[in-house]
C-alpha cells in the first residue's frame, strides 16, 4: 500500500469513472434497464429548459436548486453526460479534500492512502457520480467548508455553507456544531487556529470540554424550538408504511380516536427525531468532523425516505474518521459492515418482492425496516463507542497566559 | 476582558441558534410550488381529441366521456350511410392483457384495422393514423415522460398524456388520466379495399399506493381503448380531415377487461404498526443519546 503514489490512485479512478460512464452510455442505448439515474434525466430537461430561457421547474418532479440546471446547460450542446463528469470530477475532488484534510493533522501517510481508496473505490460512490447524481457535488462542497474552518478562514467556509444549503437543504444540520465550534479560544483575529495533531496512542483521550453547561443552556433553549420546527422532516422510513396504514383511518368508523392518534404520533415523533440530533451536536460539536458524522448517520436512519445515494453523504466522512476509531476490522469492523449490508439487503428483497413481484409484503417489508433502524443504531453506537473523542483544535499558548494573568 | 469576550460570543451564539431555528420554520412552513402537470403542448393545433375533453371537463369519468365521444365529436366523423356502410375503414380490438409482474406492468393491445369492401378511387390523397385513445381507471398512471422515451424509440408519431399526471400521489388522493397515442396507418389507404393492418402497442403502466383494503389487495379493471381514424386530406381551400370510429362505439360498454391486483395495506395492522413503531424508534434514540452521554469522553465543569 505504500507504494501507492496519490497522484497514480487518482489517476486509476479517474480512468476508471471514465471508463464507467462511457460503459453506462452504451448500457443506456442497447440495454433495457438503464445504467443513468432517472434523476439525470429530470436535471438535464430541467437544464435544457433553462437554455432555452425557460423555468427548470417547468419540468415536473424537478425539485432542485436552479443552479443545478445551470451546471447542466452543457448538456444540451457539448455532450449530454457533460454532467456526469462533472459529477465524477467532483467526487475525485472529495477524495483530495481527504487527503488534504487528514494531512493537515498529520495522520500518517498509509492511513491517508487508505482514507483515500475507501472513499475512491467504494462501489456505493463511484457509481452514484457516474450514474449521474449530484451528490458528489455537495460532498465536495461540505469537505470544503471543513477545511476552510480548520485554516480558520471562518468568512468563506460561511459562504461555501450558505451556498450548499441552498443546493441541498440536508446540510443545516450541521449549522449548530459549527457555532458550537466557533471558541473564541480558537478563533482569533488574524491567527490561524492551532490543529490537535493525530496521535498514535489508541487509548481514550478524556477531553475537556468547558463552558459545557452555558452551551447547553444555548442549546437547549433552542430544543424548545426545534421541537415546533418541521425544518428537519425526520420521520424515518419505517413510518412510511404505516402511516399509509394510518392515513385511510380516519375515514373509517372512529375518525376522532384516528386523528387524535396520528396528532400524538407526529407530536411524539417530532421529539424523538430533535433530541437525539442535539445530544449528538452537544456531546461532539468540538470534534467537529466526527459530529457531522453521527448527525448524518442519525439523520439519514431516521429520515422519512432512505435511498442509497443518501449513504453518501456519511460516506464523505466515514475516511476522515476512521484515523481516530481503535475499532479493528477483524472483525468487529468486518461484522458491521456485513450487518449493514445484510439489513440492507434483507430490508430491499422485501421491497423487491412488493414492487416488482406484486406480493402483499408491507408488514415483512415494515420489520425489514426496523431491523435495518435497529442495525443503523447499533453501529453507530459501536462507532460512537469505539471513537478516540479528539477536539480539531487546542488552544494557542498566549491566550492561555491571559486567561492565567486575569485569574 | 477574555470573560466579557466569551459571554458576548455565548449570547451571540445562542442568538444564532435561534434565528436559525426560525428561518427553518419559517421556510419549512411555506410549500414549495410544483409544477403543473401538463404534457401536451399548447400549440398541438386540436390533434388530440383528449385535450377538447379536459378543455371541457375538469376530470375524467366514463359516462362524461362517452356522452363526449358520442355527441361532441359527431360533426368530425365521416359521413357513412346505410348504402356506403361497405366504405371507409373498421377498428377492433383483437387482443388486450397485461404483461409483466408487480407494480410496473406493460398494456397490451393488439388492434385490427380494416378497410372496406368497396374502395373509394374519386376521394383526393389522403394521410390517416389510428388514434388510440386508453383511459386510464384510479390506481394505475402512465408516466409522460418514460412515454416520450419511448415515443422517440418507437416511432409513434404522437403520444400525450391527460388528466392527473402527478407521478407521486396515492390512488385515494388522485384522479383518474388518459393517454392518447396517434400511429400513422400510410397514406390513401381508402383507395384499396380489404386491406388490413395489425397495430401492437405495449403502453408501460404503474401503480400508485392503494387504499387500505382488508383484503390485502386492490383489483383494478382496465378496459379497451377507444379506437378512431383521423385521415386527412387536401381539399380546395385548406386540409380537412374526419374520424372513423371502431365499431364498439356509439354507446355500446366495451366488454374485454383486464384485471391487475395491487398489494393494499390492511386496516387490522394499523395499531401494533404504529405501537411497535414508536416503540422501535424511541429504544433507537434512548440508545444514541445514552451511548453519546457515556462515552464521549466529556466532562462537565462549572467554569
Amino acid at each position: 500500500m505504500n507504494s501507492l503514489k496519490p497522484g497514480s490512485i487518482f489517476l486509476i479512478s479517474a480512468i476508471f469513472r471514465v471508463g464507467l460512464i462511457l460503459y453506462g452510455e452504451w448500457q443506456d442505448a442497447h440495454m433495457e434497464v438503464r445504467y443513468t439515474d432517472v434523476d439525470y434525466l429530470v436535471f438535464s430537461d430541467a437544464a435544457s429548459l433553462m437554455a432555452s430561457g425557460q423555468s427548470p421547474y417547468k419540468r415536473t418532479t424537478y425539485r432542485y436548486s436552479p443552479l443545478l440546471a445551470f451546471l447542466l446547460i452543457p448538456n444540451s450542446f457539448i455532450a449530454a453526460s457533460w454532467g456526469k463528469f462533472l459529477f465524477s470530477a467532483s467526487d475525485l475532488f472529495v477524495g483530495l479534500f481527504i487527503r488534504i484534510i487528514l494531512k493537515q493533522r498529520k495522520v500518517p501517510d498509509h492511513l491517508c492512502t487508505y482514507s483515500m481508496l475507501i472513499w475512491l473505490f467504494n462501489p456505493f460512490t463511484f457509481t452514484i457520480g457516474t450514474r449521474g447524481n449530484c451528490e458528489p457535488v455537495v460532498c465536495a462542497m461540505i469537505l470544503w467548508i471543513i477545511i476552510c474552518l480548520i485554516n480558520g478562514n471562518v468568512v468563506q467556509a460561511a459562504c461555501w455553507f450558505g451556498l450548499i444549503v441552498h443546493f441541498r437543504i440536508y446540510p443545516i444540520i450541521y449549522a449548530l456544531p459549527i457555532i458550537l465550534f466557533l471558541d473564541p479560544r480558537f478563533f482569533q483575529s488574524g491567527v490561524k487556529p492551532l490543529l490537535c495533531d493525530w496521535t498514535s496512542d489508541q487509548g481514550k483521550i478524556r477531553q475537556i470540554n468547558s463552558q459545557v453547561t452555558d452551551q447547553f443552556d444555548g442549546v437547549f433553549s433552542s430544543f424548545v424550538l426545534a421541537f415546533s420546527s418541521d425544518y428537519m422532516d425526520g420521520n424515518f422510513y419505517m413510518r412510511h408504511c404505516s402511516i399509509i396504514l394510518l392515513a385511510q383511518i380516519q375515514d373509517i368508523i372512529f375518525p376522532s380516536i384516528s386523528t387524535i392518534s396520528i396528532l400524538t404520533m407526529n407530536v411524539i415523533f417530532r421529539f424523538w427525531k430533535s433530541s437525539s440530533p442535539l445530544v449528538l451536536v452537544f456531546c461532539f460539536a468540538k470534534d467537529l468532523v466526527f459530529c457531522f458524522f453521527v448527525q448524518t448517520v442519525a439523520f439519514v436512519a431516521f429520515n422519512k425516505v432512505i435511498t442509497a445515494q443518501y449513504f453518501v453523504w456519511f460516506f464523505c466522512l466515514l475516511p476522515l474518521i476512521l484515523p481516530w476509531t481503535n475499532m479493528k476490522f477483524k472483525w468487529q469492523g468486518l461484522c458491521c459492515i456485513l450487518l449493514w449490508m445484510g439489513a440492507q439487503t434483507h430490508w430491499l428483497l422485501w421491497g423487491y418482492l412488493l414492487e416488482f413481484k406484486g406480493k402483499n409484503v408491507f408488514l415483512q417489508l415494515w420489520m425489514a425496516s426496523l431491523l435495518f433502524q435497529a442495525a443503523n443504531t447499533f453501529i453507530l453506537i459501536m462507532l460512537i463507542r469505539h471513537h478516540n473523542y479528539a477536539p480539531v483544535f487546542r488552544q494557542h499558548t498566549g491566550l492561555k497566559t491571559t486567561q492565567k494573568k486575569h485569574e | 476582558m477574555s470573560t466579557r469576550h466569551c459571554n458576548r460570543l455565548c449570547l451571540n451564539q445562542k442568538l444564532a441558534i435561534l434565528w436559525m431555528f426560525l428561518s427553518g420554520a419559517i421556510v419549512s412552513s411555506s410549500e414549495v410550488e410544483t409544477s403543473r402537470p401538463s404534457d401536451s403542448r399548447n400549440s398541438d393545433d386540436g390533434k388530440y381529441i383528449l385535450r377538447s375533453y379536459f378543455d371541457r371537463y375538469e376530470n375524467l369519468d366514463d359516462p362524461s366521456f362517452e356522452n363526449f365521444m358520442t355527441h361532441e365529436l359527431s360533426p368530425s366523423l365521416c359521413q357513412v350511410t346505410p348504402e356506403n356502410r361497405g366504405l371507409g375503414v373498421r377498428l377492433s380490438v383483437r387482443e388486450l392483457s397485461l404483461v409483466g409482474e408487480g407494480s410496473h406492468r406493460q398494456l397490451s393491445s393488439s388492434i385490427r384495422l380494416q378497410t372496406g369492401a368497396e374502395s373509394i378511387p374519386e376521394l383526393p390523397p389522403h394521410i390517416c393514423e389510428v388514434i388510440i385513445i386508453q383511459r386510464l381507471p384510479l390506481g394505475v398512471f402512465a408516466d409522460p415522460f418514460e412515454l416520450q422515451n419511448l415515443h422517440k424509440r418507437i416511432g409513434f408519431r404522437d403520444m400525450a398524456v391527460f388528466g392527473d399526471t402527478n407521478l407521486e400521489l396515492p390512488s385515494f388522493r388522485s384522479n383518474r388520466s388518459a393517454v392518447e397515442v396517434h400511429i400513422d396507418a400510410g397514406s390513401d389507404i381508402l383507395f384499396t379495399q380489404n386491406s388490413g393492418m395489425e397495430i401492437n402497442m405495449l403502453l408501460p403502466l404503474h401503480a400508485r399506493y392503494q387504499p387500505l383494503d382488508e383484503s390485502g389487495y386492490s383489483i383494478i379493471e382496465i378496459g379497451e381503448p377507444d379506437i378512431l381514424t383521423r385521415c386527412s386530406m387536401e381539399g380546395k381551400q385548406h386540409k380537412q380531415s374526419c374520424l372513423f370510429m371502431s365499431s364498439n362505439e356509439s354507446g355500446k360498454s366495451r366488454t374485454r377487461t383486464v384485471e391487475w391486483k395491487i398489494p393494499a395495506g390492511m386496516k387490522a395492522h394499523a395499531g401494533f404498526v404504529s405501537v411497535v413503531t414508536f416503540i422501535t424508534a424511541s429504544l433507537s434514540t434512548v440508545s444514541i443519546v445514552y451511548a453519546s452521554m457515556f462515552w464521549s469522553g466529556t466532562k462537565v465543569l462549572k467554569t
